[in-house]
């Protein structure tokens, strides 16, 4: 009887908490005048929302969708809440990691829940990346969203076709098949430079820019630069939490939970009636749709796309940034794209703060040392990245203040 | 557990509360900064301007000297008291040419690098590197009302006043370059028939229109891709130069960067095939050329090569050279063990040019530097007290930059000299003749000696 | 003369067995150590990258190049014992990636130190002999003394790696230590000194690949000289099967071969799709490699 309450309650608050922030809103914009005023309402009563929703008890068990809505609305409200008082080279840092996080969250996928390797997600960021470009100059009226699902739905495609003759390969020639597959790439692009542009790549027809309303957040003389930024990073942001909404009922699905049985232990998971290749080929897919769909955010970001950007090197940085991050782990992709918005900045503080010469050969070459060791040590050490590492620590003091 | 999941959920609400509380603090803050009217980048006593350029992966070989040599006129410059007081800060960014290469993990595009220089912020950009690269930011500078000043390239992309009204080159374009080869090749072997092989973007294809524009008719042409080249380690090129042998082919013009151009000199060796070279500036700098081939074949293979120069050559009296000499050894940070005796590679001379353009452009301004200001100067003055061999001469409409210069040939591991001293001037249109330039840039402007 | 020696098809072959014994002594090289301690190098090109770099740095003091050489193959020699005994060793037994990665990650760091140090810069490595081709009725033969010395240095090398497995006891004892670690062990085999010396002995393959790759004529030693060969000799590996040896030569040749021809009659960009194909076609026919023998897989 009181777990029937519960399990009707939690989507009722939900319910409710919406209501009241609508209402909450609507008050205050009424009373103030200022856009600040609006916008910081909004956002608290939304984190107030999705808070109250959060606290109610066994809702993660009851309703584990409902949670993690709340959950991605809560982190899309906070993160886009912040990006509103970065300045513009940040948000687009933000922006560029908010992208490749939704490409590592694909390949966490496909390596840490099923076992497989891939080389070549870099190939198949690429493949959205371009197609989002050669649709946007076909098609220039497209919505930005159609044409983000039409990159997707390319990704999708390309993965299929290489997933097939990938359900029978095992370890190394699944990492020998898919890393010709990165290194042919630029190639292929080259065979179609009336479609790809050839070396030079392409340019986005218009540039995206932020829409009339946001202008009026600002101070007037604000550079167009700032909002068209802001609100790209935006637009990233929340379609990466989309991915990440996606992605997390995935990994809690029955599929996710029959793909970790294939990574654990493929015969137990064949006696049991799940169909090996099927799910390999799934799995396949997902991982080069969200390449995809990361790709095609960098091209909109970038407002332009250049072949070299796709180069087996970026496969290799995709796989160290999530193993990095934490494999297999959906934070794990979060702190891979971090890393990667902001280690260059990192770097040359290193550099400034060592006294460096930054054109010597030595600091120019630091990245390499500093990425590459990172790597090393974290697969000796932390084989679960820094996720994993984070994980362990917090299990030890909590059984610590608990014991 | 109940207790345990309580206190959790009191604990995140109250760390976002005070999160949320942090960030309305920044509201102030930031609202507080109200824009008072000045321009970015320059302040009384400094200009602050930036360039990205690949310090690292494949292209940095040799072109990393670029923005250092330009560093160094800016090092000597403020040592002299700066212009009008002011020093100038030039923040290089490494965007490795668009290719995360393997020391290029982390951001590596152009983009990125871009936005970090607004974000400082910088004047302008001066003698960023490349032409995808640059192309690829054109839009975010001109969005930002930055100027993208003297672009490091020959591509035709940098002269749309009209669309892009910051953008400025400086280099002759490849068109223009190929034009003059042509009208030196049509009178010196009027017979020859000539073979070209140019790289597989407009570096190939404008060259390969200057040719024809300068009336030559290759018996073969061929455009060789960067991928191929890189990914064989130069074997792509050999398939090339084996059919302009068979097709007995006497003088050979090649646009092509200098790894493309080593692959190219060092086929032809091995098939006992020796045609007149005809080498764009690009790709035929002596040093950078030679360095494969030490020790490997008794002469540099590149020597009797013809090329072009619109810089004066290191053989030459130009009162520039030991000026440049002064500069770069002057500046041991970033040119370690360069003397007097070092060689003064293109790639420093380039560098070092384009640095001087920049300071003069900056003295002609005058003091109130707006970047209206910077850009109507830029388009008004011709600059003939420079290092290059033709005034430097910008129009409202036109943004190419230097559009003239003469034929050399290499004359030894190191060095090239001019073929006959005549300096030749042209444009980028497909009618427009080639003629010998009337006036030549003369001398060092006091102030700078 | 012959015209036929200098015909098209001739001059295919021959200079696609040049560039064929270079993928194939990297496949050779990746094989060697799949095959005793089941690590995926990927730092296959740039250990030996790193030694070669050392080894010549002695030219600059005036010795000679094969003093150099055999330098380079002592550093070699250590480069590899010391990567098993001190990064690789903790990572068997571990998932397939974790020692994928540490090798990704090596292949960052030596490629940035030997920039730092030497910078990107290409060197020359000269060599005695002449890049010239030969000329048949003043046509060239698509050999030179330098193709040849590289086409025998590699049969050598090729030769000396399959005679030490097949007529010697220490052959015997690699072999057995990789198939069946725990029961060479209990048969008095040291084993763990035996992974030490397949590391060695893959690395020294890989450095005398990249002298010859990187004395080519219109190339110097670069940091990055191995990377785009490594990737023509993992597919090389992986079509011939990443545990035979024999394999991996012969896939590595015939690739070559085919690039060759690729190149000449279709065109450069078409040679590494063409490449990809191939691969897919074989994994598809044979998935674990052309040349490995069938085995059901263990439940």
């Amino acid at each position: 009887m009181k777990r029937d309450w519960t399990r009707r309650r939690a989507p009722l608050a939900l319910a409710v908490a919406v209501v009241v922030s609508v209402v909450a809103v609507v008050a205050v914009v009424s009373a103030t005048t200022t856009r600040e005023g609006v916008a910081l309402s909004i956002a608290i009563d939304l984190a107030i929302a999705c808070v109250t929703t959060l606290s109610q008890p066994d809702l993660k068990s009851s309703h584990p969708v409902v949670s993690r809505a709340a959950l991605t609305l809560l982190g899309l409200d906070v993160a886009i809440f912040i990006t509103f008082f970065l300045n513009s080279s940040t948000n687009f840092n933000l922006a560029t990691g908010a992208a490749m996080s939704i490409v590592l969250l694909g390949l966490s996928f496909l390596t840490g829940a099923s076992g497989q390797i891939s080389l070549g997600n870099g190939a198949f960021m690429g493949v959205g990346a371009f197609a989002m470009a050669i649709w946007s100059n076909h098609h220039a009226t497209t919505p930005i969203f159609l044409t983000l699902l039409i990159a997707v739905g390319c990704g999708a495609l390309v993965g299929l076709l290489l997933g097939l003759p990938a359900t029978r390969l095992r370890g190394p020639y699944l990492a020998g098949m898919t890393l010709a597959f990165a290194v042919a790439f630029t190639f292929i692009l080259s065979s179609f430079s009336s479609w790809t542009g050839g070396d030079s790549g392409l340019q986005l027809p218009t540039e995206a820019s932020a829409p009339r309303w946001l202008d009026g957040f600002f101070h007037a003389g604000t550079s167009p630069l700032t909002t068209t930024t802001l609100y790209i990073t935006d637009v990233a942001i929340i379609v990466a939490g989309v991915a990440f909404f996606f992605m997390a009922n995935l990994f809690a699905s029955r599929t996710g939970r029959a793909m970790r049985l294939i990574r654990d232990n493929d015969v137990a998971a064949e006696l049991v009636g799940i169909s090996l290749p099927r799910a390999r080929v799934v799995a396949f897919i997902v991982s080069s749709a969200y390449a995809a769909l990361g790709g095609a955010l960098l091209t909109l970001i970038n407002n332009s796309v250049s072949p070299a950007t796709y180069s087996f090197a970026l496969s290799v940085t995709i796989l160290s940034l999530i193993v990095i991050g934490g494999i297999g782990t959906i934070s794990g992709a979060v702190i891979g794209g971090i890393i990667y918005a902001f280690s260059t900045n990192v770097i040359s503080w290193i550099t400034t703060q060592t006294g460096l010469n930054p054109q010597g050969n030595f600091a120019s070459q630091l990245n390499g040392i500093i990425f590459g060791g990172l790597l090393i040590l974290t697969m000796l050490f932390a084989p679960l990245g820094i996720s994993g590492a984070v994980r362990h620590l917090w299990s030890r003091v909590r059984a610590r203040t608990q014991g | 557990m109940v207790k345990s999941k309580t206190r959790r959920v009191t604990i995140t609400g109250t760390a976002l509360l005070l999160c949320l509380g942090l960030v309305t603090a920044g509201t102030s803050i930031v609202g507080a900064g109200a824009a008072t009217k000045k321009v970015p980048g320059v302040t009384a006593h400094q200009i602050t301007i930036g360039a990205t350029e690949p310090v690292t992966g494949i292209a940095s070989s040799g072109y990393n000297q670029v923005a250092k040599a330009a560093n160094a006129v800016f090092k000597y410059v403020n040592k002299r008291g700066g212009i009008y007081g002011r020093t100038i800060k030039y923040v290089i960014k490494d965007d490795c040419y668009g290719t995360p290469g393997f020391g290029c993990t982390g951001v590596p595009n152009t983009a990125t690098q871009t936005h970090a220089l607004l974000g400082i912020p910088v004047f302008a950009t001066v003698a960023s590197l490349g032409t995808p690269t640059q192309d690829s930011v054109r839009a975010l500078l001109k969005g930002d009302g930055v100027p993208q000043l003297y672009v490091a390239s020959g591509s035709q992309d940098w002269n749309n006043a009209h669309q892009y009204p910051g953008l400025f080159g400086w280099q002759p374009s490849y068109n223009e370059e190929s034009k003059i080869f042509a009208k030196y090749l049509t009178a010196t072997y009027p017979n020859g028939s000539v073979c070209f092989l140019g790289q597989g973007d407009d570096f190939g294809t404008d060259g390969l229109a200057g040719l024809i524009a300068g009336g030559i008719t290759p018996t073969a042409e061929s455009l060789y891709s960067v991928d191929a080249l890189v990914a064989s380690n130069g074997a792509s090129i050999a398939p090339y130069i084996q059919q302009f042998q068979s097709d007995k082919c006497t003088i050979v013009v090649l646009d092509s960067i200098p790894g493309a151009t080593d692959a190219a000199l060092g086929a032809a060796l091995q098939l006992s095939y020796s045609p007149q070279w005809v080498i764009s500036s690009v790709g035929s700098d002596p040093q950078t050329v030679d360095a494969p081939f030490v020790g490997k074949v008794p002469t540099d293979p590149e020597i009797g090569a013809i090329s072009f120069s619109y810089l004066p050559t290191t053989t030459t009296s130009s009162p520039w050279i030991p000026w440049i000499y002064k500069v770069i050894e002057a500046d041991p940070a970033d040119f370690p063990g360069f003397t007097s005796t070092s060689v003064l590679n293109g790639n420093i001379a380039y560098g070092a040019a384009v640095g001087v353009a920049f300071v003069e452009a900056l003295k002609a301004n005058g003091k109130n530097l707006t970047r209206a200001s910077f850009l109507k100067t830029l388009q008004s003055v011709t600059f003939s007290q420079t290092p290059s061999l033709v005034p430097l001469r910008y129009t409202a409409s036109d943004h190419q930059g230097l559009n003239g210069g003469y034929i050399t040939t290499v004359t030894s591991d190191s060095a090239m000299k001019p073929l006959t001293g005549t300096v030749y001037t042209t444009d980028s249109s497909t009618t427009g003749p080639v003629t010998v330039a009337k006036t030549l840039s003369s001398g060092i402007p006091a102030w700078l000696k | 003369m012959d015209p036929f020696l200098t015909s098209r098809i001739v001059t295919d072959v021959l200079g696609g067995l040049t560039n064929g014994v270079i993928f194939g002594m990297v496949a050779l090289s990746l094989v060697l150590i799949w095959r005793s301690t089941g690590v995926l190098n990927f730092a296959q090109g740039a250990m030996p990258m790193f030694a070669t770099y050392v080894g010549f740095a002695l030219l600059s003091y005036h010795f000679g190049y094969w003093a150099c050489v055999v330098a380079c193959v002592i550093v070699g020699l250590l480069i590899g014992g010391l990567t098993e005994r001190l990064l690789v060793r903790g990572l068997y037994g571990k998932p397939e990636i974790n020692p994928i990665v540490v090798m990704v990650g090596f292949l960052i760091v030596l490629e940035a130190v030997a920039a730092a140090i030497w910078s990107s810069f290409p060197r020359s490595l000269p060599t005695p002999f002449s890049f010239k081709d030969w000329q048949l009725a003043g046509k060239p033969l698509a050999l030179s003394p330098f193709t040849v010395y590289e086409i025998v240095t590699a049969l050598i090398v090729m030769t000396a790696v399959a005679v030490l497995f097949r007529f010697t006891k220490l052959g015997l004892q690699l072999r057995a230590s990789a198939v069946a670690p725990e029961v060479s062990r209990l048969l008095g085999v040291r084993v763990g000194r035996l992974l030490t010396l397949g590391w060695m002995l893959s690395t020294v393959v890989g450095v005398i690949t990249t002298i010859l790759v990187a004395s080519n004529l219109f190339q110097g030693l670069t940091p990055t000289v191995m990377d785009g060969i490594f990737a023509y000799g993992f597919i090389a590996a992986a079509i011939g099967g990443l545990e035979s040896p024999v394999g991996a030569i012969v896939a590595g040749v015939l690739l070559g071969i085919i690039n060759q021809f690729v190149t000449d009659y279709v065109n450069q960009n078409a040679v590494i799709i063409i490449a990809l194909v191939l691969l897919i076609v074989s994994l598809m026919i044979r998935p674990s490699g052309v040349f490995t023998k069938r085995s059901e897989r263990r439940v």
